[in-house]
C-alpha cells in the first residue's frame, strides 16, 4: 500500500509542471535613438511632413497634462500591460498579426457539392471564414503592417524633433517612468502612432477581428500614459498620424492587384501557355476533391522593389522535364526518402513547415526578424524600418515565385507517387515558395546584422532543405528558389543603402 | 482505513490502453505470469471535426495497426504487476500523407485488490507510460501516439453476481505531461504559443463491465467513456493536435478463451459517439501463454 501511495505523491508532482515556457521580452532602452529618423527616405509618404501633426498646445495645458500623471495608480493588468507593450509597439503589433495569420491560415473545406467556397470579405466570420491567411497573403498583411509602422515612424520622429517636447519624466523629475527612458521627445507618442497605424492596416486584412483588435488598439494607446512616458495629447496625436498614414499606405494596398490574384479564369491561358514553352507534364491538383489552384495571379500583384521588367528577367530558368536524366536524379532523391525518411529529415522538415494554423513561412522570417531586432536593442523606427525591408521583400518573393510557379505549371513530386510527411500545397511545384522567400528574408537580414549572416543564410537552407525532406519539392524547385529569392532581398538590400538610415 | 483506499482509488482515475488486463477484476497466481501477443486493427472514416462529424476524402480510411508485447505476473494472489509495449503503423487510404511506425510507448502497470464488502471487491491500479522512441506525435492524425508521458491511477470496483456473472465498473484519471514538439510555434485554442513545448490536457475515463467469468474464460460487454480534462477543438477543415479536447464514448466486447497454458482473446470496441476524434471500429485478437517462475 505505501507504495502506491508514493506513487499518487508522484502523479501528483508529475501533473503539476504543465506550464509552456515561452521567451519573455523584456522592455528595454534603445541602443540608438535615432535622432536623424525623421529623414530617412518612407516607402508610401513622398516625404515625412505628408500628413501634418498640429502644434503643441500651451506650455501650461501640458504641466497639467503632466501633473495628471502623478496621482495615477496601475492595477496589476495595467502593470502587466505597460511590460507586455513596453517591449516594443512595433514588435507587439507584429506578433498580433503571425497570430491572426496563424489563425486564418486554413483552407476552405469544400461544400456538399463538391465546391470550394470562396472567402467573402463581406461575410469575414462565416465558413469558410476570410481571408484564408496563405503564405502570400500572410506576406502582403505583413509587409503592409510593416511598411505603415515605418512610414508614420519617420514622419513621427520629424515632428518629435521639431517640437521637442521634453518627456513627462524629463519635465518633471518627479515622476518616475515605469518603462527604461531615452531622449527621445515624447510628442507625437511613438506607440500611439504604431498602434493606429497597425490597427488600420489589420483591420483591413482581417476585417472579422474588429472587437479583438480594438480592444488591443485602446489597450495599446492606454499604455504610455500609464507609463508615465507620455501624456494624453501625445497619444491623440500619435494616433491620428498612424491613422492617416495608414490610409494612404491602404491606398496602395487596394489597387495592387491582390483583388484579381485568385482569379481562376486565366487558367486555361496559364496551362495553354506552360504548354506552348514544352512542358510536358503539367501540375494537377492532387486534393479530392479537386480544388482550384492558389491564388493563380498572385504573380501580377505590385511589388515593391523592383518593376515588373525586372521580375521578368529574374524568373528562374525553365526547369527540367520529367524523364530527363536531372529529373529521375532528383526523383531518385525523393524516392530515397519516401523509403527511409530519418527522424532528423522530419524534424526539420516539420520546423520549417509552417502549413495550415500556422503564421506560415513570412510570419516565421518575421519573427526572427523581430528577435533580431529585440538582441540588437533596435529603436522603434529602426525595428520598423527593418521590417519593412524584411516585409517588403517577402512580399516579392512571394510574388515573383508565385509568378514563376504559373508560368511554368509544373508537377508535383505526389504525381509521381510519393508521399509526404508535412502536407501538400495546393499549386505548382516549380519553384518552392520556402525557398524563395526564406532566401529573400535571409539576404536582408544578413545585410542588415552582418555578423549573423551565416547563420541566417544557413537557416534559409535549412528551410529550403525542409521542403525535400518532407517530399513536397524536387531539389530543383529549391535550389532555383533560393537563388530567386537572394536576388529579389538583394533588391531590399540595395533600397535600404540609399534611405539615409545608415 | 480500508474504506478510505477504496474511496480513493473510485476517485482517482486513469486510461485508455491498448491492451485490456490493467482494467480486469482478473489476478494472476503468485509467481505465475502470462505473456501475450495481442494484434490490434483500428479504423475510421469519419471524424468529428469540434462536433461535427465528416469524412475526408484525402485521408479515406485511416488504419492504425498495433502489436503489442504484454507480460503479467503475480507479485503475490492480490499484487499483479503488467507491463507491455506496442508496435504501431498508421496508414491512410486516400491522399498523400505519409503513414507513421514504430515502437510507442512503454507503460507499466501494478493492480492489487481488497475485499470490501459482501461480494464485491475493489481494486487499485496505479502505472505509468513513457515514449520508447522518438516519434513524431503532432503529423496527426498520421502520428503512432500523443507522445507524453503520463502517470495513471485507476479505481475500480468488481461485483461477484450469481452463475459466473460480474460486474466491473471503474474510473479513471491520467496526468500527461507536456510535448516538446519539432516546431518552434502552434495555435493553442486561438492563442499563438512561440514555444516547442505543447500542454496536452490530462484525461479521465469511466466504465462499465459485465460479463461471465468460469476459470480462465471470459466473455465481456463493455460501455466506455474517455475525455479531456480540458483542451481546444479542431478548427473548421482543420487538422487535429495535442491540445484537443478528445472525448469518446465506446461500446464493445471482448472473450478470452485458455484452457492450458495457451489461450486466446480477442476484443471488438466500437466509438458510438465522439468529439475531436474518429469513429474507430477496433479489433483486437491475442494470444496469451501462461507459465510458472520460480
Amino acid at each position: 500500500m505505501k507504495y502506491i501511495f508514493s506513487l499518487l505523491i508522484i502523479i501528483s508532482l508529475w501533473s503539476c509542471d504543465k506550464s509552456v515556457s515561452e521567451t519573455v521580452i523584456e522592455p528595454y532602452a534603445p541602443a540608438k535613438v535615432d535622432e536623424t529618423a525623421g529623414s530617412w527616405k518612407t516607402f508610401i509618404l513622398t516625404n515625412s511632413t505628408e500628413v501634418i501633426v498640429p502644434a503643441l498646445n500651451s506650455d501650461a495645458e501640458y504641466k497639467k497634462e503632466v501633473d495628471s500623471l502623478k496621482s495615477m495608480v496601475l492595477t496589476a493588468d495595467q502593470k502587466a500591460a505597460v511590460q507586455y507593450w513596453g517591449a516594443g509597439a512595433v514588435l507587439r503589433w507584429n506578433e498580433i498579426a503571425r497570430e491572426l495569420a496563424a489563425r486564418y491560415n486554413i483552407p476552405p473545406a469544400a461544400n456538399a457539392a463538391g465546391v470550394y467556397p470562396v472567402p467573402n470579405a463581406a461575410d469575414p466570420l462565416a465558413d469558410p471564414k476570410f481571408p484564408f491567411a496563405n503564405p502570400p497573403y500572410t506576406a502582403r498583411a505583413l509587409a503592409y503592417l510593416s511598411v505603415a509602422q515605418y512610414d508614420a515612424l519617420v514622419s513621427a520622429w520629424k515632428y518629435k524633433y521639431q517640437y521637442n517636447r521634453p518627456a513627462p519624466y524629463v519635465l518633471d523629475n518627479s515622476i518616475k517612468p515605469l518603462l527604461p527612458t531615452s531622449t527621445l521627445p515624447s510628442y507625437p507618442s511613438e506607440d500611439a502612432v504604431v498602434a493606429q497605424a497597425s490597427y488600420v492596416i489589420l483591420l483591413a486584412m482581417f476585417p472579422g477581428e474588429g472587437p479583438f483588435l480594438a480592444a488591443k488598439l485602446a489597450e495599446a494607446k492606454n499604455v504610455p500614459v500609464w507609463a508615465k512616458i507620455n501624456v494624453a495629447s501625445d497619444v491623440t496625436a500619435g494616433a491620428n498620424l498612424g491613422a492617416a498614414v495608414a490610409a494612404k499606405v491602404m491606398a496602395r494596398a487596394k489597387t495592387d492587384g491582390m483583388s484579381t490574384s485568385n482569379n481562376q479564369a486565366i487558367v486555361p491561358d496559364l496551362i495553354a501557355h506552360a504548354k506552348s514553352i514544352g512542358l510536358s507534364i503539367l501540375w494537377a491538383s492532387q486534393e479530392s476533391p479537386v480544388r482550384p489552384p492558389m491564388l493563380p495571379n498572385y504573380g501580377a500583384v505590385k511589388t515593391w522593389n523592383f518593376d515588373l521588367a525586372t521580375l521578368e528577367s529574374i524568373r528562374p530558368v525553365m526547369p527540367y522535364l520529367p524523364g530527363s536524366e536531372a529529373f529521375n536524379k532528383d526523383l531518385a532523391e525523393l524516392q530515397t526518402i519516401n523509403k527511409s525518411q530519418t527522424r532528423e529529415q522530419a524534424a526539420i522538415a516539420n520546423y520549417w513547415a509552417d502549413g495550415p494554423g500556422s503564421y506560415t513561412p513570412p510570419g516565421h522570417w518575421h519573427r526572427y526578424a523581430c528577435e533580431a531586432g529585440v538582441d540588437a536593442k533596435y529603436s522603434e523606427v529602426r525595428m520598423a524600418r527593418m521590417l519593412a525591408y524584411v516585409g517588403t521583400a517577402l512580399m516579392d518573393a512571394g510574388i515573383a515565385c508565385w509568378e514563376t510557379k504559373y508560368f511554368y505549371y509544373s508537377p508535383r513530386p505526389q504525381q509521381f507517387g510519393l508521399k509526404t510527411s508535412v502536407g501538400l500545397p495546393n499549386f505548382p511545384s516549380y519553384t518552392s515558395g520556402h525557398s524563395t522567400f526564406s532566401y529573400a528574408a535571409a539576404s536582408v537580414l544578413a545585410g542588415f546584422f552582418p555578423d549573423r549572416a551565416n547563420t541566417f543564410m544557413a537557416n534559409a537552407q535549412q528551410a529550403s532543405d525542409s521542403r525535400v525532406y518532407g517530399l513536397i519539392h524536387f531539389r530543383v524547385d529549391c535550389t532555383m528558389g533560393g537563388k530567386h529569392g537572394k536576388a529579389i532581398g538583394d533588391f531590399a538590400v540595395q533600397r535600404a543603402k540609399t534611405d539615409g538610415a545608415n | 482505513m480500508k474504506k478510505i483506499f477504496i474511496l480513493l482509488f473510485c476517485l482517482l482515475g486513469f486510461i485508455e490502453l491498448k491492451a485490456q488486463m490493467p482494467h480486469d477484476g482478473i489476478y494472476m497466481n503468485k509467481k505465475l505470469a502470462c505473456g501475450a501477443l495481442i494484434y490490434g486493427n483500428s479504423s475510421w472514416t469519419n471524424y468529428w471535426e469540434n462536433g461535427l462529424k465528416r469524412d475526408n476524402p484525402n485521408l479515406g480510411r485511416l488504419t492504425t495497426q498495433s502489436a503489442t508485447a504484454m507480460v503479467a505476473y503475480g507479485i503475490t494472489r492480490d499484487i499483479n504487476v503488467m507491463a507491455m509495449i506496442p508496435y504501431v503503423k498508421t496508414d491512410a487510404s486516400q491522399g498523400n500523407l505519409m503513414g507513421q511506425q514504430g515502437l510507442q510507448d512503454v507503460s507499466v502497470f501494478v493492480k492489487t485488490k481488497t475485499k470490501a464488502f459482501h461480494g464485491v471487491t475493489a481494486h487499485g491500479v496505479v502505472g505509468f507510460s513513457v515514449p520508447v522512441t522518438n516519434y513524431v506525435p503532432d503529423f496527426m492524425p498520421m502520428s503512432i501516439g500523443l507522445g507524453t508521458k503520463s502517470l495513471l491511477v485507476r479505481g475500480m470496483l468488481t461485483y461477484a453476481l450469481p452463475s459466473h456473472l460480474y460486474l466491473n465498473s471503474s474510473i479513471a484519471y491520467q496526468a500527461r505531461s507536456k510535448v516538446t514538439v519539432d516546431r518552434d510555434a502552434y495555435l493553442g485554442a486561438s492563442t499563438l504559443y512561440q514555444s516547442n513545448q505543447v500542454s496536452v490536457p490530462d484525461a479521465f475515463d469511466a466504465a462499465i463491465r459485465l460479463g461471465y467469468l468460469k476459470k480462465d474464460n471470459q466473455l465481456e460487454i463493455f460501455a466506455e467513456h474517455f475525455s479531456c480534462t480540458k483542451g481546444d477543438d479542431i478548427r473548421r477543415n482543420d487538422m487535429p493536435f495535442l491540445t484537443n479536447d478528445m472525448t469518446m464514448t465506446t461500446v464493445g466486447i471482448y472473450g478470452k478463451y485458455q484452457p492450458k497454458k495457451i489461450g486466446v482473446n480477442a476484443k471488438i470496441a466500437y466509438v458510438v459517439d465522439g468529439q475531436n476524434v474518429g469513429q474507430s471500429t477496433s479489433i483486437s485478437v491475442g494470444v496469451l501463454y501462461q507459465f510458472k517462475i520460480k
